[in-house]
């Protein structure tokens, strides 16, 4: 196996990359090269799907398997090997059809012909390898693939959120399937590979835009709301990941039962969703990100339900009631589709429940774009009579790397009059301290998950136009967070835009070489984190220079 | 020498948990006091669930039974009477998180049925009362055991769960009856439907490695099957379609499970391969003859990919189908086995 696809891969003196029986998070090597094969099929899907895009017949449910493919090789989401062995023989039997469909037969990865059993499937992994061809094309051109792959894998996943519940818009499937037909030429032309890269980030700007259509279109648009952090008495159920439509199936199918109902890791912005919200028994918030989740879990006296990432090896202590959906998956664990809910519903009320009420305690969430829109003149205001000095967009996802406190101290050695805003899981990192008061504002205002960078970019954008200014004029400065590929998507869109000014850690991808940082740097501005006390100096000298 | 010995215990992912251990305390009772719960029965030398190996340093071993300890003189030691002799650092044959954090906590179970399972033996069902701390769940990993009390006593024995984890607070033994034994005299003559038992568990650390690529062999004898019923039943449930072989031991042909078990598990795992074999079978007895080591040696044999093994029975059992598996180029690490020792 060979995987470098996320922050936490493993670093040693001969470079990096997860290349043992195991990787860091706990994918085995059979699921590492069964997720190659299903990668390299899926480019062979792509070379067809982008012939039918083109054509104007594009195939929507082989569309909707690719995103659902790509998915299931992020980073903590799937590590069911037998999962895998089916969804590339479904891949295969997608290619065939679209095979007919087209009316032709396309060479490199399209031609690929899967081995019906494991050990040959395992066999075959070599040549889909994310290095493959190293000794030909060099480092640089292999990391930029791999940028091309990994960004493209967080907006499938995004994209993916968008269509289940509901929200498909063409040129999305389109986008993916011309990069996964880019991706199986087997590119080596550094500027066509950059290129496609910004493409994708530009595409990604699209996806996260349908998929707050989609949040916000069915659940109504984020209020700020106070959530409590502490337990009820009473059975409960813990939803973790992202997909607030499962969230919404599943205090559906507990509606009346007396179980409660908890938001675990990403899904604390579903309680600022109005139709979310609104149901009584959706209860708190409990734990923190996804990194602690082995204690949390533990501890925690109902069923949990992963909607999707991160998922980290399920302890026995909880193995028998923590259950997957959607693209998640571990083997030995249960997974769910809607239908299977009741079996949720019937661990709740067999498992003890929470005994006592704790005394409460709140957090305050919900500052997405409509509110911080609305509360425009008052911050505009206060930045014109010097109130607000500065913003920091603290976003992204958070880890277990120890460099992460640096997030910690940048929120709390920012001065008071900086506002803080944030997205993605890092924050639990400071989500419970109180920074106090800005311009009759919360001084630290959570604007959702990652995918709510949407709403950090309309902000800057209509704060820019307000000043009359560009984006990277604005008092503003990005520290990101990044820890897998929803968050490399990000990135990309972010430079497609032109944003500047934006710091990167805990560490940098694995994946990029020096000559592919030197680009981010000298180019697109992007900085690696150095510590949290010199960079707010470096932000705001430079705001005032 | 020092007074209190500083032990460190490696599990097999790697974790290491450190504790000292005062003098005249064996290293199991350390580690409790230290709040880690090690998989552990008799506490007495008897029962062999403690089995360890000791990895530098020196010990002593209190007085125990030859077949709780079948590799003395290799590092192989029982932590229940395993006393240091200055700093020891031991390998735990099993994970992290296979440990327990807290104390076991007894309940109570009513006797929902008992029918008979074969010659000599019984299924036992029983239903967990709900309680306020724990639920009503029966929430085990297949292949773990419970701990039964013979009721009005403070005699306690190890059953196997044959069933799978499920809401309802089912558990299922499949029970061979040991003549004279107390559990068995109390479950064969005395024990009715209706009538409440203690128990605490799960308790154990023989279960699957799911996430294993290779095909694997079950091999079972005497009262061992319930673990691998357990565990045939959890692969059918998630459809898992790696090739699996099950290779179960009986003296005599009626002491083989109920033919309808069989029935089940290749119905619902349709790539399982059952080889029965019975040392002394009567004429016209078309199965295997001989013991599980030597049709776990024939079986591998015949193979190119070596399996992982899972072994539950009697200590000889296991030691001679351990020996052979190793002979046929098995590692080490892949063998996982329950001794059911007395
Ligand atoms: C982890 C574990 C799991 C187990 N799972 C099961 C299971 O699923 N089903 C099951 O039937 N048993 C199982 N056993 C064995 C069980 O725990 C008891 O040892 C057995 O039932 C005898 O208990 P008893 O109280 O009836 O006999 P005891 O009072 O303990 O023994 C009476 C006499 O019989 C002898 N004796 C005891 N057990 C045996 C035996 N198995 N074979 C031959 N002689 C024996 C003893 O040496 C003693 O002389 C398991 C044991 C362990 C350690
Ligand atoms: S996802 Fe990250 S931790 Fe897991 S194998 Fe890949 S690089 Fe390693
Ligand atoms: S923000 Fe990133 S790390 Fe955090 S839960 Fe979401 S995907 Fe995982």
């Amino acid at each position: 196996m060979f995987c470098f696809q996320c922050e936490q891969t493993a670093r040693t003196e001969t470079g990096a990359g997860c290349a043992s029986a195991r990787g860091v998070c706990g994918k085995d090597e059979a699921t590492a090269d069964l997720q190659d094969v299903l990668i390299y099929q899926l480019k062979g899907l792509g070379q067809y799907a982008h012939r039918l895009h083109q054509q104007g017949r594009p195939d929507a449910a082989a569309d909707s398997f690719i995103l659902y493919g790509l998915f299931t090789t992020l980073t903590n989401v799937n590590f069911n090997r037998v999962r895998f062995v089916e969804l590339i023989a479904e891949a295969a039997r997608i290619r065939d059809r679209l095979r007919g469909t087209l009316g032709e037969t396309l060479a490199g990865p399209a031609a690929f012909q899967p081995a019906d059993n494991l050990a040959g499937l395992l066999a075959q992994a070599d040549i889909a390898s994310v290095r493959a061809g190293l000794n030909i094309v060099g480092e640089d051109v292999i990391g930029l693939r791999a940028l091309v792959l990994y960004g493209l894998k967080g907006v499938a996943a995004y994209a993916h959120h968008a269509e289940v519940l509901g929200e498909v818009r063409p040129e999305i499937g389109a986008g993916i399937a011309h990069a996964l037909d880019f991706l199986a030429t087997d590119p080596v032309d550094a500027d066509t590979l950059l290129a496609e890269a910004l493409a994708l980030g530009q595409l990604n700007f699209t996806v996260m835009e349908t998929l707050d259509a989609a949040n916000t279109g069915r659940f109504g648009s984020p209020t700020p709301t106070q959530v409590r952090t502490t337990p009820v008495a009473g059975k409960a159920i813990l939803v973790s990941g992202h997909d607030l439509g499962d969230l919404a199936a599943i205090l559906e199918a507990t509606k009346d039962t007396g179980i409660n109902v908890y938001t675990h890791g990403e899904m604390l912005p579903a309680h600022s969703y109005p139709k979310l919200h609104a149901y009584p028994h959706l209860a708190g918030n409990y734990g923190t990100a996804w990194q602690n989740q082995h204690q949390e879990f533990a501890a925690f006296p109902g069923p949990i339900v992963m909607t999707s990432n991160c998922l980290i090896e399920p302890q026995p202590a909880y193995r028998n009631r923590i259950f997957t959906m959607g693209p998640v998956g571990w083997p030995g664990v249960r997974h769910l589709t809607h239908a299977d809910l009741a079996l949720v519903v019937r661990a709740a009320q067999a498992l003890p429940g929470f005994a006592e009420t704790a005394p409460e305690k709140t957090i305050l969430v919900g500052f997405g774009r409509d509110t911080v829109l609305s509360a425009a003149e008052t911050v505009i205001g206060a930045v014109k009579s010097g109130a607000i000095r500065h913003f920091f967009l603290i976003g992204g996802c958070d880890g277990a790397a120890p460099g992460r406190n640096y997030y910690t101290e940048f929120a709390e050695q920012a001065p008071d009059d900086t506002m803080l805003l944030t997205l993605g899981c890092g924050k639990y990192r400071f989500n419970q301290e109180n920074f106090g008061e800005i311009g009759g504002l919360p001084r630290l205002l959570d604007m959702g998950q990652c995918n709510d960078a949407y709403s950090a970019v309309q902000v800057a954008l209509a704060l820019s136009k307000a000043f009359e200014c560009g984006v990277n004029d604005l008092p503003l400065s990005l520290v990101i967070s990044w820890f897998e590929q929803k968050a490399a998507a990000v990135l990309l869109t972010l430079l497609a835009l032109g944003v500047r000014n934006l710091r990167l850690g805990p560490s940098l991808p694995a994946f990029l070489t020096p000559a592919l940082l030197n680009v981010l740097v000298e180019k697109f501005g992007v900085q690696p984190i150095t510590n949290a006390q010199d960079d707010i100096t470096a932000a705001l000298t430079r705001q005032a220079a | 020498m020092a007074d209190t010995a500083l032990v460190t215990l490696v599990t097999r992912d790697s974790a290491r948990l450190e504790f000292a251990c005062p003098a005249g305390m064996d290293v199991l009772s350390a580690a409790e006091t230290a709040g880690f719960y090690l998989p552990a029965m008799c506490h007495a030398g008897e029962c062999g669930q403690c089995h360890a190996h000791a990895q530098s340093g020196a010990y002593e071993m209190a007085p125990h039974s030859k077949a709780a300890l079948p590799d003395p003189g290799q590092g192989g030691i029982l932590l229940c009477r395993c006393q240091p002799r200055g700093d020891l650092t031991i390998d735990l044959p099993y994970e992290d998180a296979k440990i327990a954090r807290q104390p076991l906590i007894t309940r109570s179970a009513i006797i929902e049925s008992l029918t008979p399972a074969g010659e000599g033996a019984l299924a036992l069902t029983l239903t967990l009362t709900p309680d306020a701390q724990l639920g009503g769940a029966a929430d085990f990993i297949p292949g773990q055991y419970m701990e039964l009390t013979v009721p009005g006593t403070e005699i306690r024995r190890a059953y196997s769960l044959a069933n799978l984890p499920n809401w309802d607070g089912r558990l299922d033994f499949l029970i061979r009856l040991v003549p004279g034994g107390a559990f068995s005299t109390w479950l064969g003559t005395r024990a009715r439907v209706g009538e409440e038992l203690s128990l605490r568990g799960p308790l154990g650390h023989f279960t699957l490695d799911d996430a294993s690529p290779r095909p694997r062999v079950l091999v079972g004898g005497g009262c061992g099957a319930a673990p691998l019923v357990a565990m045939l039943r959890h692969l059918a449930d998630y459809q898992d379609s790696l090739p699996t072989h099950l290779i179960f031991a009986a003296n005599r042909e009626a002491e083989l499970l109920p033919p309808a078990l069989f029935e089940e598990l290749r119905a619902g795992l349709p790539q399982l391969e059952i080889t029965l074999c019975v040392w002394h079978p009567s004429p016209g007895w078309d199965g295997f003859t001989g013991t599980a080591a030597e049709a776990l040696a024939a079986h591998l044999a015949a193979q190119t990919e070596m399996p992982d093994i899972y072994l539950c029975g009697p200590p000889k059992m296991l030691d001679t189908a351990r020996a052979a598996a190793l002979a046929q180029g098995v590692p080490a690490e892949r063998i996982f086995a329950e001794r059911l020792a007395v």
